[in-house]
C-alpha cells in the first residue's frame, strides 16, 4: 500500500464557515459532556427500579427506561465519559506506540528502519478488528482488554505516516543546518521533527477517534469489551438487544449516541483534511 | 519483467504477513491464562483427554520447538480443533465461508453501484450543492456502527414493517441442494426462482449494512482522486481539445483514478470480514463472522484463534488479488511485461 | 505568406505596413484570481491582435503572466476571472457559454503545453489521444484514426502506423511533444497557442520540433502564438514579438525591428542579456533584481525599481501606451508625449 501525504500548506487565516464552526462546537460540547457527564447524572441510574422497566420515551424519561427501569438518557450521559475517554485513550496509546516506532525507524540505522517498516506493513495488512477480537478473547472480556487489544493493533498506520513525515523533515535544509551547528540528534527530533509531525497527526486523530469509537463499541457488542451493566454505549446496546422488540429505544438511543460522536469527529477530520489540502474542497 | 518482479514482491510480502500473523497467534496462545492443554481440550475434558491433547500439541517440548511445530501445522492447514464441535476449525470454516463470500460480493456490488455514480457526479459538478451534500452523507455513512445499523434495519424492516425476513438465510422449506454453499447461487443452479428471491430477501439487509460504509469510503477516495487527476497538468491538453467536463471525468479522470480505488476496495472488502463478526451475528447468518462470534461466546479460544488465522489469510489473499489487478490495469507495467515477453 | 516583409535598409512606417486579416483580437484583457485573502490581478489590461497565418511571440521572465494569458485565450483555467474582450474569428469568446466555448476549443484553436511528460494521459493510447480531438466532434472512429495517423506522419513520427496503439510511456520526450502537437493540429485549427513547447526538451530535439512547427504553420498558413523564454527561438520564427513584464505588455513590434531597435528599457535589458541567440532570458544578468509578485507590484511603472532610466515620474505615474516612429507599441515614460 502506498501513501500519498498531503504537502503541508502554509497556514491560512482562520475564516471558518458557519458549518465548520458548528462542527467544532459539537465536538467541544461532546468533550465537555464526557467530562461532566458522570457528575451530573442522578445516582439511580446504577440501581434497578422494577416499577419503571421498559418505559417508552416520555417527558420524565426522555429516552425511556431499560429492563432494569434505569433512565436511558442519563445512562448515556453517564456513559459518555467511558465511551469517549476509552476511545481517546486507545488513540493516545497507539499513537505513542506509533511515535516510538517511527522515531526508532528514523534515527536508527538502516536495518532497524527496514525491520520496523516490514513489521508495520504486516500490521497494516492484518484485519484490525479480528486480531483485536483474538487478543481481547485471550485477555478475558473487559473494557481494559478491548482498550489494550485496540492499542496493540492500531499503531501501524500512525507509524507509517509519521516515519514518512519525519524523514521528509529530516531532509529539510534547516535540520541539516542545525546538525552542522552541533545540535544533538535527540534534541533535533524533539524540537523540530516531532512538532512538524504532530501537524500531520492532528488531522488523523479526529478520524481515528471516530473510527475507534465504532470498533470499541463493536467489541463490547460481541462481548469482549465492556460488560453490562456498564453504561458504555456498546455494552448498553448489547444488553438491550434481547428485548429490542418490546423496547427498541433502548437499542436506538445508545447507537444514536455513538453515531453522533462518530459523525462529529469524522466531519471534524474531513474539515481539517480539506483545510490542509484545499484541492479537495467542495 | 517489472510486472513479474512486482507480483513476486507482493507474494513475498503476503507470505511474510501470514508468518507474522501466525507468530502473533502463537504468542496469544502462549499468553492464555491457565493450563494450555486444558484450554485446548475444553473445560469439560477429563484428565486423560487433557494429557492426550498435551501430547498431540507437543506441550512438553521446548517453546522454540513448539513454535516450529505450530508453523508446520499452519502450513498443513491445521488451524486447530474446535472444542465445542470437536471438528477441525478449517473444516467448519470452509463450510460457512461461501455464505460470507456471497454476502461480501453482494455488498461490494451495491456499494460500487452507489459510490461510483455519486463520485463521478460530485467530481463533475464540483462545488455545487450535490457535491457538498454527498460529501456530508459520505462522512456520515462512513461513521455508522455496523452492528447498530444492522439491528435498526432488522428491527424496522423485519419486525415493524415486515418487508424483509428477520434473520437466517432462507425460509423454512425453501432451500435448494447445497452445491456452492451460497443459498442464492444454489437456488439459481437448481433453477429455483422462488428460492433465489427468498435467499435474496434474506441477504439484502446484511448486504446493505456492509455496503453503506464501503460506499462511503470508495466515494471519498474516488472523488478525491478524480479531482486530483482533473487538476493535474494532464487535463489541460484534454480541455484544450474541446472535451466536455463529463468526457474529462469519464474518459480520463476515471481510468486514472481506478488504480488507487481498486487497491482501496481490496482493503475494504478484506475489512468486511471483520465487520461480518458483528453483522452475521445480528442477522443469525451462517458465516465466518458468526462462527468467530459464537466461539467467543462459548469461550472456545482455540477456535477463535484458528478463525483469526483463517480470516487473516483470507484478507491477505483479497489484498493480493486487488494489488495484482491494480498492476494489470496499468499499461506502464503491463506494457513492460509484454515487451519482455516479445523478446 | 500574407505577412509583410521588412526592407532591410529602410523602415516602413507602421501605418503603411500591410497587416494580415485579423484572426484574434484581444482588448483590455485582465485576469484576476481570488485567493482567500484578496483579489490578485495576474494580468492587467492587455491588448493585442494576431492575424491569419501570422506568427507572434510572447516573451518575458518567469511569472510575468504568459501562461495565464495563453490559457485565458481558450478559457482553460476556470479558477481565474477574465474581463475585457477576446474576439476570435468574429466571436467574443468571453461571452460564450461554457458549452459554446467547449465547442470552440480543439476545432478552431489548439494549444500545446510545456511539459510533454505530464501532458498525456498515461492510460490511453497515442492514437486514441490524437483522435479524441476529432471523436469529440463526432468524426467516425475509422476516419479519426486515419487522420490521426496522417497528422503523426506530417509531424514525422516514425512508424506512426505501428505506434498508434502504443502508450505514452513508450515514447521519448521529443516524440511525446509531437504527439501533443498532433492532438492540437489534428482538428485543423486556425490558431495554435504553443506555451513553451520546447523548454522541457534537449537542445537538438528542440530545434527539430521548432522546424516542424515552422513548416506546418507555413504549409497550413496557421497562426501561431509562441510563448517562450528563449529569444533565440523567437528570432528565427516569429513575425512579431510582444514583451511581457509583470502582467502587462510593455513593448510590441515586428520581430526584426524589435531585435534591431529595442525601445523599452526592459526589452533592451532582455536583449543585452542575450549576447548569443541560444541563451534564454529566464535569468537576467544585465537587469538586477527580480520581477515583482502579482500581489505586490510597485506603483507607477512596475519596472522602475529595476530600471536604469527611471525618472521621478516613473515611481508614481503608470506610463500609457505610445507608438514610436519605429512602429513599436511601448509603455514607458521615455516615449510619452510629456
Ligand atoms: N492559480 C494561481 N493562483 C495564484 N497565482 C497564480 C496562479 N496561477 C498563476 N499564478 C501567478 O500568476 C503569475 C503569472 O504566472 P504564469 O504561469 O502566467 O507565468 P509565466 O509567464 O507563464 O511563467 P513561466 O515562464 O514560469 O511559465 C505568477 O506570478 C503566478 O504566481
Ligand atoms: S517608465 Fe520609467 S521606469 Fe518604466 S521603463 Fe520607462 S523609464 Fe524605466
Ligand atoms: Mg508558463
Amino acid at each position: 500500500m502506498t501513501l500519498v501525504l498531503p504537502t503541508a500548506a502554509p497556514r491560512r487565516k482562520a475564516n471558518f464557515t458557519a458549518y465548520e464552526l458548528t462542527v467544532f462546537g459539537v465536538v467541544v460540547a461532546l468533550f465537555l459532556l464526557a467530562l461532566i457527564g458522570p457528575m451530573i447524572a442522578p445516582a439511580d441510574i446504577y440501581t434497578s427500579n422494577m416499577l419503571e422497566t421498559l418505559l417508552p420515551p416520555s417527558a420524565e424519561h426522555w429516552l425511556g427506561t431499560d429492563d432494569q427501569g434505569r433512565d436511558i438518557f442519563w445512562r448515556l450521559v453517564a456513559g459518555s465519559r467511558l465511551s469517549l475517554f476509552a476511545t481517546v485513550l486507545v488513540v493516545i496509546l497507539y499513537s505513542i506506540i506509533g511515535m516510538i516506532v517511527a522515531t526508532l525507524a528514523t534515527v536508527g540505522p538502516r536495518w532497524v528502519d527496514e525491520l520496523l517498516m516490514r513489521i508495520t506493513d504486516i500490521g497494516l495488512s492484518l484485519p484490525g478488528l479480528v486480531v483485536s477480537l483474538g487478543i481481547a478473547t485471550v485477555l478475558g472480556p473487559s473494557l481494559q482488554s478491548g482498550i489494550i487489544a485496540l492499542a496493540l493493533t492500531g499503531w501501524p498506520m500512525t507509524a507509517r505516516i509519521l516515519r514518512t513525515t519525519m524523514r521528509q523533515t529530516m531532509e529539510q535544509p534547516f535540520v541539516e543546518g542545525a546538525r552542522i551547528l552541533g545540535v544533538s540528534r535527540t534534541r533535533l527530533m524533539l524540537k523540530h521533527v516531532l512538532p512538524n509531525s504532530l501537524d500531520v497527526l492532528i488531522v488523523k486523530w479526529a478520524g481515528d477517534i471516530s473510527f475507534t469509537m465504532l470498533i470499541l463499541a463493536g467489541l463490547s457488542f460481541i462481548g469482549v469489551g465492556a460488560q453490562p451493566p456498564s453504561p458504555e454505549w456498546g455494552a448498553m446496546i448489547s444488553g438491550a438487544r434481547g428485548y429490542m422488540s418490546i423496547a427498541w429505544w433502548a437499542v436506538a438511543a445508545p447507537g444514536a449516541a455513538i453515531v453522533i460522536n462518530a459523525v462529529a469527529f469524522a466531519l471534524l477530520a474531513d474539515i481539517l483534511q480539506v483545510r490542509r489540502d484545499p484541492s479537495l474542497q467542495a | 519483467m517489472a510486472y513479474l518482479r512486482l507480483i513476486s514482491q507482493r507474494l513475498v510480502m503476503t507470505v511474510l504477513t501470514l508468518w507474522g500473523l501466525a507468530t502473533l497467534v502463537f504468542i496469544m496462545i502462549k499468553l492464555i491464562p491457565g493450563d494450555e492443554a486444558q484450554v485446548a481440550a475444553g473445560p469439560g475434558a477429563s484428565p486423560e483427554q487433557v494429557a492426550s491433547v498435551a501430547k498431540r500439541l507437543g506441550l512438553d517440548l521446548p517453546v522454540l520447538q513448539q513454535y516450529l511445530n505450530f508453523l508446520l501445522r499452519m502450513l498443513r492447514g491445521d488451524l486447530g480443533t474446535s472444542v465445542v464441535s470437536s471438528k477441525p476449525v478449517l473444516t467448519e470454516l470452509a463450510a460457512v465461508l461461501p455464505s460470507t463470500i456471497e454476502l461480501m460480493i453482494l455488498a461490494s456490488i451495491i456499494g460500487t453501484v452507489i459510490a461510483f455514480p455519486m463520485a463521478l457526479v460530485a467530481a463533475t459538478y464540483r462545488g455545487k450543492a450535490f457535491d457538498g451534500i454527498t460529501r456530508i452523507i459520505a462522512v456520515t455513512g462512513g461513521a455508522m456502527p455496523a452492528f447498530w445499523l444492522a439491528l435498526m434495519l432488522q428491527f424496522f424492516f423485519g419486525n415493524v414493517w415486515r418487508i424483509t425476513p428477520i434473520s437466517g438465510q432462507h425460509s423454512f422449506g425453501i432451500s435448494s441442494p447445497n452445491v456452492t454453499g451460497m443459498p442464492t447461487l444454489d437456488a439459481l443452479l437448481a433453477g429455483d426462482m422462488v428460492g433465489f428471491l427468498d435467499a435474496m430477501a434474506y441477504l439484502i439487509l446484511p448486504a446493505i449494512v456492509f455496503a453503506i460504509p464501503f460506499a462511503a469510503q470508495v466515494f471519498r477516495l474516488l472523488r478525491a482522486s478524480l479531482l486530483g487527476v482533473l487538476a493535474s497538468d494532464m487535463m489541460l491538453p484534454v480541455r484544450a481539445k474541446g472535451a466536455s467536463t463529463s468526457r474529462m471525468v469519464l474518459r480520463h479522470a476515471l481510468p486514472n483514478s481506478l488504480l488507487p480505488t481498486v487497491s482501496l476496495m481490496g482493503v475494504l472488502i478484506g475489512g468486511m470480514v471483520g465487520g461480518a463478526i458483528l453483522v452475521e451475528t445480528v442477522f443469525a447468518r451462517r458465516g465466518v463472522g458468526s462462527f468467530l462470534a459464537n466461539s467467543v461466546a462459548l469461550k472456545d479460544t482455540y477456535a477463535v484463534l484458528g478463525a483469526v488465522m483463517f480470516v487473516g489469510i483470507a484478507v491477505c489473499l483479497v489484498n493480493l488479488v486487488a494489488d495484482i489487478i491494480t498492476l494489470m490495469l496499468d499499461p506502464r507495467i503491463r506494457g513492460a511485461q509484454f515487451r519482455a515477453g516479445a523478446k | 505568406m500574407g505577412v509583410d516583409t521588412i526592407l532591410t535598409d529602410g523602415i516602413v512606417p507602421a501605418q503603411v505596413r500591410r497587416r494580415p486579416e485579423s484572426l484574434l483580437q484581444v482588448d483590455q484583457l485582465s485576469i484576476d484570481i481570488a485567493t482567500r485573502d484578496a483579489n490578485v490581478r495576474l494580468v492587467d489590461n492587455v491588448s493585442f491582435g494576431i492575424g491569419r497565418g501570422e506568427r507572434v511571440a510572447l516573451v518575458g521572465e518567469s511569472g510575468s503572466g504568459k501562461s495565464v494569458t495563453a490559457q485565458a485565450l481558450m478559457r482553460l483555467n476556470s479558477r481565474v476571472k477574465l474581463s475585457g474582450r477576446v474576439q476570435f474569428d468574429g466571436t467574443d469568446l468571453l461571452s460564450l457559454s461554457p458549452r459554446q466555448m467547449t465547442a470552440m476549443r480543439g476545432q478552431r484553436m489548439g494549444m500545446v503545453f510545456q511539459d510533454p511528460m505530464s501532458s498525456l494521459d498515461p492510460l490511453m493510447t497515442i492514437g486514441d489521444q490524437v483522435a479524441e480531438t476529432l471523436r469529440i466532434r463526432g468524426v467516425s472512429k475509422r476516419e479519426a484514426r486515419q487522420r490521426a495517423l496522417d497528422v503523426l506522419d506530417e509531424l514525422k513520427v516514425e512508424r506512426a502506423a505501428e505506434r498508434l496503439d502504443s502508450f505514452p510511456h513508450e515514447f521519448s520526450g521529443g516524440m511525446r511533444q509531437r504527439v501533443v502537437l498532433a492532438m492540437a493540429l489534428v482538428g485543423e485549427p486556425h490558431l495554435l497557442i504553443a506555451d513553451e513547447p520546447t523548454t522541457a526538451l534537449d537542445v537538438r530535439v528542440q530545434e527539430r520540433v521548432l522546424d516542424l512547427l515552422d513548416e506546418i504553420s507555413r504549409r497550413r498558413s496557421l497562426a501561431v502564438l509562441l510563448i517562450t523564454h528563449d529569444l533565440g527561438i523567437v528570432a528565427g520564427f516569429a513575425d512579431r514579438v510582444m514583451v511581457m513584464y509583470s502582467g502587462r505588455i510593455v513593448e510590441e513590434n515586428e520581430a526584426t525591428l524589435l531585435f534591431a531597435e529595442p525601445q523599452h528599457p526592459y526589452t533592451r535589458g532582455l536583449l543585452e542579456a542575450v549576447p548569443r541567440a541560444d541563451i534564454t532570458v529566464d535569468r537576467l544578468r544585465s537587469i538586477s533584481g527580480a520581477p515583482p509578485a502579482p500581489a505586490a507590484r510597485p506603483s507607477g511603472c512596475t519596472f522602475h525599481p529595476r530600471c536604469d532610466h527611471a525618472m521621478a515620474v516613473c515611481t508614481s505615474v503608470e506610463p500609457g501606451e505610445t507608438i514610436t516612429p519605429l512602429g513599436a507599441r511601448v509603455r514607458c515614460h521615455l516615449y510619452g508625449e510629456g
